[in-house]
């Protein structure tokens, strides 16, 4: 799948956020976006989920003949992420019940991997804020989605759970899924991401 | 002192003994206003949410005029409806003065607003997030709502618990439009004003043990949703 912006601009018409802002992000690609706080970061990659409208241009997911039809497509993470009120398993089970599958091995296979499967019954909002993200990586996860949009996971994490999340950004890159990391941790994205797009001035600069 | 006394043992009695028309009367009470409150909770709930989330033009004029409303007293609407339903009025034709169903609109319309306004401030109380992230997680816009729903859910309780205990507890308009007849339109509030008149303190009595023990539920009932919620215990 590629998710191609064509003249993405957002903000005001008189400020604009960012304007004209065109790229492409393939499923299997990891692309660390770089920009000041207030450059627009989070609204771009709200856009590029369908999460929000852009002022002028679009957004397209153009997907490849061969291309499951039951993965998820684009997921976004928020910087501070939301847990729903309910329990861990519950908050991993959350995608899957909305399509109406109820596959245990794939939620087992997802707290595993995230480390959460000793605390599944323990209820959301008591996890620390390592394993918040992690939670929120695996409830994506287990949709098996072919982008993800990580808005600042590393934000007040310690280093153990930043080198977990860098373990499980590599796993991810592995597995074939594309994601769009905006991070202000050098150390964790330089060994993640292969592109970097640069959201300065108002422009979106793409660069290898 | 003593007499006061026996009348509570005689309520306590009266209670005990499954006095039909006393637990008749009761009857009429908790199905006028549990009929009035499923209703009112859907219409009143996407009305609150539609404020909440939507910007249009006179939106905070139907704020404004939906909390001048819980102010209204309920006499008032009361006498509002029975100028409506009674055989002069615009809807006499319907026949519904005197009538549990005319009880019931009268207090749809005193549940209503209060609905909606707490329901407004659960939505509004609520994290901006979750529609977010339900919709990134592939859920529509229907899956997104009833998500926001059980993620304010103790807020929304609370919310129809409040409306609850309102129109259980109100007198004025179900005696306008209800009529006070025994056997159909009785419930308890207008059976005590009526057993007071009449100097008949036991049934009256008895009644506002009922009505007593309701609040103390409903109370701790509120109390417990409070302790539970993430809105009430952001907003608090």
């Amino acid at each position: 799948m590629r998710l191609v912006l064509t003249n993405v601009s957002q903000g005001f018409a008189a400020q604009p956020l960012f304007s004209n802002a065109s790229a492409t992000l393939h499923s299997g690609q990891a692309v660390h976006l770089h920009g000041a706080n207030g450059a627009g970061k989070s609204t771009l990659m709200k856009i590029m989920a369908g999460l929000q409208t852009p002022l002028t241009g679009r957004v397209e997911r153009v997907f490849d003949k061969a291309e499951k039809n039951n993965r998820q497509a684009v997921i976004y993470l928020h910087q501070q992420t939301y847990l729903f009120d309910t329990n861990v398993r519950a908050n991993v089970e959350y995608g899957l019940k909305l399509r109406g599958e109820k596959n245990t091995s794939k939620v087992d296979e997802a707290l595993e991997w995230a480390r959460l499967d000793h605390i599944q019954n323990r209820a959301a909002h008591h996890l620390s804020g390592g394993e918040r993200q992690r939670l929120a990586l695996a409830r994506a996860l287990v949709l098996d989605p072919q982008v993800i949009l990580l808005d600042e996971p590393s934000s007040n994490l310690d280093v153990e759970s930043m080198e977990r999340i860098q373990h499980m950004l590599a796993e991810l890159k592995g597995k074939g899924t594309g994601y769009l990391l905006a991070c202000h941790q050098k150390n964790l994205v330089s060994q993640c991401c292969d592109q970097n797009w640069y959201l300065q001035n108002g422009q979106l600069v793409i660069a290898d | 002192m003593t007499e006061l006394w026996q009348t509570l043992l005689q309520a306590l009695a009266q209670l005990a003994s499954g006095d039909d028309q006393l637990w008749g009367i009761v009857g009429v009470s908790f199905s006028v206003s549990l009929s009035a409150l499923l209703i009112a909770l859907l219409p009143a709930l996407t009305l609150g949410f539609v404020l909440a989330y939507y910007q249009f033009p006179g939106r905070w004029i139907a704020i404004s005029i939906l909390n001048s409303l819980l102010a209204v007293p309920t006499v008032v609407v009361g006498l509002v409806l029975y100028m409506l339903l009674s055989r002069a009025g615009p809807l006499g034709d319907y026949h519904l003065l005197f009538t549990q169903p005319a009880m019931v609109i009268g207090q749809i319309l005193l549940c209503f607003p209060l609905l909606v306004s707490m329901s407004l401030s659960a939505f509004q109380a609520a994290d901006q997030r979750v529609l977010e992230t339900a919709r990134t997680l592939g859920a529509n816009r229907w899956q997104a709502f009833t998500t926001l729903l059980f993620e304010v859910r103790f807020a929304l309780m609370a919310a129809v618990v409040t409306a609850f205990g309102r129109i259980i507890a109100e007198v004025g308009c179900a005696m306008m439009v209800g009529g006070n007849i025994l056997h159909h339109t009785r419930n308890i509030t207008t059976a005590i004003a009526l057993e007071t008149g009449k100097g008949e303190f036991v049934q009256g009595v008895a009644l506002g043990l009922v009505l007593l023990s309701l609040s103390l539920v409903l109370n701790v009932s509120l109390g417990w949703m409070q302790s539970n919620s993430r809105v009430l215990r952001q907003a608090s």
